[in-house]
């Protein structure tokens, strides 16, 4: 009997600082060669166990260790950190941030050069990974122009190159779109191929279908669930939301939707509701490009004429109010821009934007509508959730900002600093901002990334509760889920056009 | 023409050198200015067009200026003033624009590989990585930290200068340090910081145009120095 | 494991702070461009603003070369962004002293961190050193133009050695006040954040 590549064993695990256990006496194997996805809520201890496979814990991160870890033969809480590279690879959550270099190349190359390869050897490699991948457009650019699932490209080619055995990845898909799941699912498939021991953490399970060999269910630092892939793909749909995870096979409408196929579009499709205008938002001539025109006395105005040299293109939109508007369309092609240009972000967009028989145009547009933006630590300003909220107001009303966090379930976090709070009290404090400033138009960029399922249930309520009391929402998005759950109508971005579609109907029996 | 990136710091220390001393007669004046030529036919080489451009009209500009100001003995403040700030960009510019050439023609690999070779310390190296690293990333987080400011109306800060440094500093720190955090984490499970020294993809080599170059700066410094100070 | 030695995530932390205090005196120097003389008050603002990162940096020090690691790369940034290489012993000078002004509070001590800032806030004082290098051949330049000496005197009242020793006394002393300020805010978020 062949020892297993990975054993923990009653393992336990509390952060310094922490009042309760993130793992509890937990206990696995895994063989080599085993594709395994680990999942459950947030909290429930799937990151931590990535953590003690590849040494942050207890090496990076400080507390309460108890247990025995061995990888590879090795028993992690007396290997260095450093001599694990060669073995265990991580692919991390948050492209942004886990790089180190600013090109791809020394990306690639920078784990072989850490182990001290000689040239020749780092140079084969990063030939070999490129080959692999399929990563040669991508060589020799900045980082920084790299969209979100190139960069996790990249970062997987990085992780590849020192050639470990085992490879984890921790929430790999959060910020990617449609396509970039499809590609992380094709590398994470090559690496199987290679007979490589891939575990992942994931809240987005339908992209992983079919390739995965076993799965680990979690929940409070506990084991509480394992089944053979096969075995979890027969799973249906309520007794995966009694576990509160997201759904493992996404809907084949949903897949359409996001997949962009030209063909069965009609780009000319009128809004899905026949609203009346009075009662609607309406937006006119939204035009902007990135590239910068040159002038000499006055600047360029953006108009129609300039067809395909905008990235923004909408000389009429009608949004119904009262609703809540999913905003779609893959990286991009227009969508961030779209949401910043109403707004009023972009200055040099001069579109205006017409309701309840008012014009707002340049600066006012900012006061009409509210962005709730992708990264809520960018939007948090004081030391106290309370400050926070009454910052948004222009007129300081204490009790008015009392009854806002009391809505949204916070009230009594009212004192603490806001990046004091987990991610999604983050994301209702930042609502709640939003609400009080009193915007008729709300935009949301991408709420629900990196949320398990039963938080992206308390975002679509919040949603609704939203529209409902007479907001007009719009949620730009990749989760198919979201938009069942709170969504009216769908507003579909390409190429800087914008166009309606209906929500497909979800069918009771998926076929 | 590719200059190895030693070479290139060589010349910003021979230029720093050149223009900490003054010139007295025109000849030294010919050295230095010759001196400063060098990087802007780089740049220029190197196809940095526009910036070549602007350096080149502004060290002329400045150049023309301080002489003719200087003949002409004219009284008053304010052309001593003008000439005093002539006299700034005349000094400073030679330097930046030795200093912009090696920054935007020089790889960050090709300058890690550079300071190995020179056997600079991998803690050293690894940090100035980092820093130029992080540049364009506060410029990202700033840039988005500014929208959301204009977002939600609290750019003047409610007219206080404290709070306005106040809200644009502070998420920008809380935001570094959680990129640092993760960066930390994933440099260091891809190998960074072990016993071994580190090693360069880029293998570097000194070659004719690199000594060349060394040659005629060295050249150029130690004539100066000596029609200066001996002659 | 020596606990001494500087490690990987040590240098990140350094290269970190290191940015952010040169964008904090990218930002302060665009004043200057103003008039090049108006550079003095770069020893006010810079300790200052520069303080909120330094406290917050002062929070992750833990052990010796962290300060003196800084240093060293602000007078290589000094030198590649050729404001030359002058100003290299004062800043690293200044870098080690505060290192070990920091060292002998054990890093807790708030007195020594305030004075250790203040040190090593006289790197601030090398951005000058081009100014006097010009300042004098300007000097030069317009006597050998014919100017009287009284009137270079006059005009250069303003710029002497007497000058650059109120200005690292300046310095050092808004360093110090900067590192009251540095450490309020740092308290009032960070460490009411649970961060710290």
């Amino acid at each position: 009997m062949t020892e297993p590549l990975i054993e923990i064993a009653n393992v336990s695990w509390r952060y310094k600082g922490s009042t309760a256990d993130s793992l509890s006496d937990v206990s696995l194997t895994v063989p080599a060669g085993e594709t395994l996805l680990l999942c459950g809520s947030s909290g429930s201890g799937k990151t931590s166990v990535i953590r003690l496979i590849n040494g942050l814990i207890p090496h990076y991160y400080n507390g309460d260790f108890r247990g025995s870890v061995t990888v590879a033969g090795r028993n992690i809480a007396e290997t260095e950190l450093t001599d694990l590279a060669g073995t265990v690879g991580t692919v991390f959550q948050n492209p942004r941030s886990q790089f180190f270099s600013v090109d791809t190349d020394g990306e690639i190359v920078f784990g072989p050069e850490n182990v001290g390869l000689p040239p020749e050897e780092i140079r084969r490699r990063k030939k070999q990974v490129t080959e692999e991948m399929h990563l040669s457009e991508l060589l020799d650019r900045s980082l920084f122009e790299l969209s979100g699932g190139e960069k996790q490209r990249i970062a997987c080619a990085s992780v590849a190159a020192l050639l470990p055995e085992i490879i984890l990845l921790d929430e790999p898909s959060s910020n990617l779109d449609w396509m970039a799941m499809e590609n992380l699912r094709e590398i994470i498939q090559l690496w199987k191929q290679q007979g490589k021991t891939v575990i992942v953490s994931e809240h987005r399970l339908w992209y992983l279908a079919g390739i995965i060999d076993r799965v680990l269910y979690l929940k409070k630092g506990k084991i509480a669930g394992e089944w053979s892939g096969v075995d979890f793909a027969k799973l249906s749909e309520e007794e995966l939301q009694a576990m509160a995870l997201r759904p493992t096979v996404a809907d084949r409408k949903y897949a359409e939707l996001f997949r962009d196929d030209p063909a069965e579009n009609d780009e000319t499709a009128s809004p899905a509701e026949e609203a009346a205008e009075e009662d609607s938002i309406v937006l006119r001539e939204y035009y902007f490009s990135y590239k910068k025109k040159p002038y000499i006395f006055r600047k360029h105005r953006f108009s129609e004429a300039d067809g395909e040299n905008l990235n923004l293109c909408i000389p009429k939109l009608v949004l119904p109010r009262g609703r809540v508007i999913a905003v779609v369309g893959r990286n991009g092609t227009g969508k961030s821009t779209f949401l910043r240009c109403l707004c009023g972000l972009e200055k040099d967009c001069t579109g205006v934007i017409e309701a309840d028989g008012e014009t707002y145009r340049g600066r006012k547009r900012i006061g009409f509508s509210y962005m709730v933006m992708q990264d809520v630590n960018h939007q948090l300003f004081t030391d106290s959730v309370e400050a926070e909220v009454l910052l948004s107001m222009k007129e300081k009303d204490s009790k008015r900002c009392l009854r806002i966090l009391s809505r949204l379930g916070i009230l009594p976090y009212k004192d603490v600093h806001p990046m004091a709070l987990s991610g999604g009290q983050k994301q209702r404090v930042a609502i709640a901002s939003a609400i009080a400033a009193g915007a008729e138009l709300l935009l949301f960029d991408e709420p629900t990334s990196g949320l398990d399922y039963a938080h992206m249930v308390k975002v679509g309520k919040m949603l609704r509760e939203l529209a409902d009391s007479g907001s007009t929402v719009l949620v730009s998005t990749h989760d198919p889920e979201l938009i069942a759950l709170c969504c009216d109508t769908e507003l579909v971005i390409r190429h800087g056009r914008a166009f309606y579609r209906a929500v497909p109907e979800i069918d009771a029996n998926k076929n | 023409m590719r200059l190895d990136p030693r070479t290139k710091l060589f010349m910003v220390f021979v230029v720093s050198a050149i223009v900490m001393m003054s010139a007295t007669t025109t000849f030294l004046w010919v050295v230095r200015i010759g001196v400063t030529m060098v990087p802007i036919v780089l740049l220029i080489s190197e196809k940095h067009y526009a910036s070549a451009f602007r350096f080149l009209v502004l060290y002329g500009v400045a150049l023309a200026l301080l002489f003719g100001l200087l003949s002409e003995k004219s009284e008053g403040l304010l052309s001593a003033l003008l000439l005093g700030y002539c006299s700034i960009v005349v000094q400073f510019l030679p330097a930046m624009i030795t200093a912009w050439y090696v920054v935007r023609t020089t790889k960050i690999g090709e300058f890690v590989s550079a300071m190995q070779r020179m056997h600079i310390p991998d803690g050293i190296t690894i940090s100035l990585a980092v820093v130029m690293r992080f540049f364009p990333t506060i410029r990202e987080e700033y840039a988005s930290i500014r929208d959301a400011m204009k977002m939600r109306g609290v750019m003047l800060g409610g007219g206080n200068a404290a709070k306005m440094i106040e809200f644009r500093m502070i998420p920008l720190l809380f935001s570094c340090v959680n990129i640092g955090d993760e960066l930390s984490a994933a440099a260091i499970t891809r190998g960074l910081g072990g016993k071994v020294k580190r090693t360069s993809a880029t293998e570097l080599a000194m070659r004719a145009p690199d000594w060349l170059m060394v040659a005629a700066f060295t050249a150029a410094a130690v004539v100066f120095v000596v029609c200066k100070y001996v002659l | 494991m020596n606990k001494e030695k500087l490690k990987a995530k040590d240098f990140i932390t350094v290269g970190i702070f290191t940015a952010l205090l040169l964008v904090v005196e990218f930002a302060c120097g665009m004043l200057g461009f103003i008039h090049p003389y108006i550079v003095a008050s770069y020893v006010v603002l810079i300790p200052l603003v520069g303080s909120i990162p330094m406290m917050l940096f002062y929070t992750k020090i833990e052990k010796f070369g962290m300060l003196t690691t800084m240093s060293v790369l602000i007078a290589i940034f000094m030198f590649i962004t050729g404001m030359g290489y002058l100003g290299a012993p004062l800043i690293i000078a200044a870098g080690v002293i505060a290192d070990l002004i920091a060292k002998s509070g054990k890093y807790k001590s708030f007195k020594k961190t305030a004075l250790s800032h203040g040190v090593f806030c006289l790197w601030i004082c090398a951005n000058y050193f081009p100014v006097i290098v010009t300042a004098d051949s300007y000097r030069k330049d317009l006597l050998d133009g014919g100017y009287s000496a009284e009137y270079c005197d006059n005009l250069f009242r303003a710029i002497n050695e007497k000058t650059i020793a109120i200005l690292l006394v300046l310095c050092f002393v808004f360093g110090i006040i900067g590192a009251f300020i540095g450490k309020a805010v740092v308290k009032k978020h960070f460490e009411k954040a649970g961060i710290v």
